[in-house]
């Protein structure tokens, strides 16, 4: 007998239906059962590995970029160490609050921060970080620091800064470094092969800081560290598993970069041209190709993007209509002008059009066809020789000229003196210009070359079209008669110890003195006469950039004025400065010196300044002065006491179209 | 026959009680306190310490409260039944419309020392008045109808109603499935039952369209493909699966699970307890608590099934249906078979209501073990 009281009545009848709860039973513990096992089991690595990833956060260590130094190893480009602003959207709870508290902070409208993380989470997805600003203050950064714990996601990080010493000056030249977007990556990975680019990576975007990308931006490093659910550093019993497997890895510095800038001459430069309201493009650069200064007005400074450009600051630099972006030296390209007539006398010469002793009759109008071609002196110039049509700068000289040679021969000599194509600076995005002939004309503009473009192509102005660059690079070839070089910035990659990675031998890339492959070749005796003229428009009782002579050393060199439009003949004599500053001419000035044996040449063009000799003029000047006397100070010294008493040289009455 | 009660003796009241019971309830125990350390001591967790001493509190009390209810003859439940469901819905009726507000529902009354949420005595009461009500049915024959399921219909459908109007629609169906299972235990006609199961269904679109609120709503979408918005409404239940899967065969480690101690598990030393565990014990720790479980159910259910009477087979029964659907529903969202519904684990999670209620419960079985015993 049973050892309970149980009344059989009331309770055995209940005893079949407890099986219900057995089965019930049964039936939970084998759901649990192979749900865990699922789990726990079969999916536990993955879920391990996702349970890792929630709490190990690999932090970017940004690698220092690369310095640019110039020359002599001074700064252009360098590194400052400083404090970021980062939120890490992720983690952030209600952004409008987070915002509210940061903003007064960081001196901004709580909107704009609220902005800036939705639009980063609209291109890069919502696990990327945000920088809200760079380069805190030490008071910034200690109320950051005291919001920070009530602030998941807020983060306070030691950056590296891309800092410009020198702002405006050379902006073009050296560029500027900004955050990658998410759209860019594919493409930068693309571009450097072998480089792996990541979200929050700081790029070169323009100039040497985008094609030596590669070279500067050193390797990232990282940190591993544990994290809680609001992305706050925490610490645990629990050993680092990752940290075990995966050690931090420490960044390695970009490689510096040697320019083959001079920083006092870049300086130089750009006190005058930029100092004085200039607007346009200057090259300087050493007999081998070495640039030494490269200036670009207007320009803007490239410290405003690395700090995150704000919006009005770009779409007043983007709206700009004289185009700080643009890079002048390689990238503008207008009719050379009366430069282009000392390109003009070498091919004359050479083709024996003229000896240097044939005298030509030069009134103020020349009729070709039924049409007259003037000069910019009324009167003209009488009988002359190259010499005085090249230091008066005759108009009806050389459309005599163009007649004789026509276009074909005018190609042959001057295309490969460098007009016409790139001269292959390492700098991207170069304008090639335009040197033409028939077969251009044919295919650019289905026509055939008509006579009276030949007069006037040989003053500079039809169709034919130079950079700064190029016609630095083609004058250079009249002062080492015949070497056309290839111009070039980058000196020396060098690693932190010091060792060259890679190092830029001056290159030579024809010599024109030998047969070139348009059929001909250029004389040492062409290139003297023309050099003699050009040294005339300097140090000539009647050049026209008398008053750009240095004492001591002798210029030679050529004024140059590009028509921004056409003008009826009876406008070519009125007053540029009386027209609106985008209706003014082009001024340029090219020159080289010493004259006989160059050891630097300048090329300026201002634009819009109406004239080579007053607008461009001054500022080659600057520039070789401060070449001189910072490699030749006795002599500049001697020769200064020299000239003291006697009169300075007059400065010519600027004309025309000289 | 006539010899047998020479061989009775007299047994004290030391051998009356269900020692298997008292074990395994402290096997639980240990298991509930060692894992709500771990919960509340992480290096962010300040703010939860207090509540592991708090618990022992509760647990301590649980205890008094189990031994007492163990030597009153329960009969006397019986008899207050009715006062104890009607005191109970008084309670609910009131948080109802005056209780404190929390996580966006009014559960709770403001005790100072602890807040009281009725709703989770209404389960208990509800057990009692059910007992009752069904105590006085028959199973055999082909089952309730009607008019015999009319009175305990009718004492379920109040306290369900209110409490899904708090809106805490996790207990109401908690006190529906408890109140069912009683129901279908004393047998129920089939045809009554297939009515019933179709008017459920029928009522899923409806109670769709018209009573779950829109965060209800989403956690039943966020169960369906809780990927659909991982760092919102889904949140919870990944990081749950998450835990639980990396704890694997052995577990983290005490201490040492990090998506609990990291705080990336919400609500870890309540509703995502067992979450805790799994992560820090593996497999053998979560299937281990299941064990456990299993064992208090079949050592519960041979209490009922040996009871003195209906009524404390009923209330037996019942108890252990409490315990069971809360412990089968936390579990399954915890481990992602069911949507995040709030319903604590008893013995495991922290919480004086569901710890008191439970041990209360347990007292009761326990008093119905006690009683079963002629001499």
């Amino acid at each position: 007998m049973s050892e309970f009281i149980q009344n059989p009545d009331e309770t055995k009848e209940l005893l079949p239906r407890f099986r219900i709860f057995y089965v019930a039973l049964t039936l939970a513990v084998i759901i649990f059962s192979i749900r865990l096992w699922y789990l726990q089991v079969l999916q536990g690595a993955e879920l391990r590995e996702f349970s890792e990833k929630n709490r190990i956060k690999q932090i970017k260590v940004a690698a220092p970029r690369g310095l640019m130094l110039d020359r002599e190893g001074r700064i252009l480009v360098e590194n400052r160490p400083g404090f970021e602003a980062i939120l890490s959207p992720q983690y952030i709870e209600n952004l409008e609050s987070v915002a509210a508290v940061v903003a007064p902070i960081l001196g901004t409208e709580p909107e704009k921060v609220v902005q800036r993380v939705q639009r980063s989470r609209r291109q890069n997805g919502p696990y990327a970080a945000v920088r809200l600003k760079e380069n805190l203050s030490r008071d910034e950064v200690f109320r950051l620091k005291r919001i920070r714990l009530d602030t998941p996601g807020l983060e306070i990080r030691e950056a590296v800064m891309r800092s410009y010493p020198l702002r405006d000056n050379g902006a073009q030249l050296f560029g500027y470094v900004s955050e990658i977007s998410k759209k860019q990556i594919p493409l930068y990975n693309e571009l450097y092969k072998g480089v792996q680019f990541e979200q929050g990576d700081i790029v070169g975007k323009f100039g040497i800081e985008e094609i030596l990308e590669r070279d500067i931006r050193g390797e990232n490093g990282y940190q591993y560290v544990q994290v809680d659910a609001f992305g706050r550093e925490t610490v645990t019993q629990t050993p680092n598993v990752y940290g075990e497997q995966i050690k931090d890895r420490e960044s390695i510095a970009g490689a510096n970069v040697i320019l083959t800038i001079d920083r006092d001459i870049q300086e130089a430069a750009w006190k005058t041209f930029s100092g004085e309201g200039r607007i346009g493009g200057v090259v300087a650069m050493k007999a081998n190709g070495e640039v030494l200064a490269w200036i670009s007005t207007p320009s803007f400074d490239p410290n405003d993007f690395a700090a995150g450009i704000s919006a009005p600051v770009w779409s007043k630099l983007i709206n700009d209509p004289f185009k700080p972006l643009r890079n002048k030296v390689i990238q503008d390209y207008f009719a050379p002008g009366s430069t282009f007539k000392a390109l003009m006398a070498v091919a004359a010469l050479q083709e024996k059009v003229i000896t240097p002793t044939t005298l030509i009759n030069c009134p103020g109008s020349l009729r070709f066809g039924n049409r007259d071609y003037h000069d910019h002196l009324r009167g003209g110039h009488g009988t002359i020789t190259v010499f005085e049509a090249l230091e008066r700068s005759s108009n009806v000289f050389f459309y005599k000229m163009g007649i004789s040679l026509g276009i074909e021969k005018m190609y042959n000599y001057i295309f490969p003196m460098g007009i016409g194509s790139k001269t292959g600076v390492e700098l991207p995005r170069e304008a090639a210009g335009l040197m033409p002939n028939s077969a251009w004309k044919r295919q650019a503009m289905g026509e055939e070359w008509q006579p009276g473009e030949n007069l006037s192509n040989a003053i500079g102005q039809g169709f034919v079209q130079a950079t700064p660059i190029q016609l630095a690079v083609s004058y250079l070839a009249i002062g080492t008669e015949g070497k056309v070089v290839r111009p070039f910035l980058i000196k020396k990659v060098a690693d932190l110890e010091g060792k060259v990675l890679r190092e830029t031998q001056p290159q030579v890339l024809r010599d024109l003195q030998e047969h070139q492959s348009t059929g001909v070749h250029i004389d040492a005796a062409t290139f003297k006469t023309v050099k003699e003229g050009l040294r005339r428009v300097v140090q000539g009782s009647r050049g026209t950039a008398r008053q750009i002579r240095i004492p001591g050393f002798e210029i030679a060199g050529k004024t140059g004025t590009a028509q921004v439009r056409g003008f009826a003949a009876n406008d070519i004599y009125s007053k540029c400065e009386n027209r609106p500053i985008n209706q003014r001419h082009h001024g340029w000035f090219v020159g080289f010196a010493p004259a006989d044996n160059p050891e630097i040449v300048v090329a300026a063009l201002a634009e819009h300044s109406c004239h080579g000799s007053s607008g461009a003029g001054p500022v080659v000047h600057a520039i070789m002065n401060a070449y001189f006397s910072k490699h030749y100070p006795e002599k500049m010294a001697e020769a200064a006491k020299q000239q003291k008493g006697a009169p300075a040289a007059p400065a010519p009455a600027p004309v025309e179209g000289e | 026959m006539a010899d047998v009660g020479l061989h009775v003796e007299q047994r004290t009241i030391f051998k009356k009680i269900d020692w298997n019971l008292v074990f395994v309830i402290l096997a639980l125990n240990v298991i509930g306190l060692m894992n709500l350390f771990s919960a509340t001591h992480g290096p962010h967790s300040l703010d939860v310490q207090p509540l592991f001493v708090k618990q022992l509190i509760f647990l301590a009390t649980g205890w008094t409260l189990f031994f007492v209810i163990t030597f009153v003859e329960y009969t006397i439940v019986s008899r207050i039944a009715y006062f104890v469901y009607f005191a109970n819905l008084g309670a609910v009726l009131y948080v109802t419309f005056f209780g404190r507000v929390a996580l966006g529902a009014q559960r709770w009354i403001d005790l100072g020392f602890f807040s009281y949420q009725p709703s989770e005595t209404m389960k208990l009461a509800m057990i009692m008045v059910l007992a009752k009500a069904l105590s006085s049915r028959s199973v055999s024959g082909a089952g309730m109808g009607i008019r015999q399921l009319a009175l305990p219909l009718v004492l379920m459908l109040i306290p369900f109603g209110l409490v899904v109007e708090q809106p805490d629609l996790g207990t109401g169906l908690m006190i529906a499935a408890i109140s069912g299972s009683m129901m279908i235990f004393m047998k129920i006609r089939k045809a009554i039952l297939a009515v019933v199961i179709s008017l459920g269904l029928i009522a899923i679109p409806v109670a769709w369209e018209f009573v779950l609120r829109d965060y209800q709503k989403n956690r039943v979408i966020n169960f369906l493909s809780p990927t659909n918005d991982p760092k919102g409404s889904g949140y919870n239940s990944i990081q749950s699966k998450i835990a639980v899967g990396s704890g694997r065969l052995v577990g983290k480690g005490f201490q040492k699970g990090t998506q609990s101690q990291l705080e990336f598990l919400p609500e870890r030393h309540t509703d995502f307890i067992y979450s805790v565990l799994s992560e820090e014990h593996g497999l053998i720790g979560s299937l281990g608590t299941v064990g456990l479980f299993a064992v208090l159910f079949v050592i519960g259910l041979r209490i009922a099934s040996t009871a003195r009477d209906k009524f404390g087979a009923l209330l037996a029964v019942g108890v252990l249906c409490y315990i069971f659907w809360h412990m089968f529903v936390n579990i399954g969202m915890v481990i992602g078979i069911l949507p995040i519904v709030g319903v604590p684990l008893p013995l495991l999670s922290y919480g004086g209501s569901s710890m008191l209620t439970t041990m209360t419960g347990l007292g009761l079985v326990s008093s119905v073990a006690y009683r079963r015993y002629l001499f």
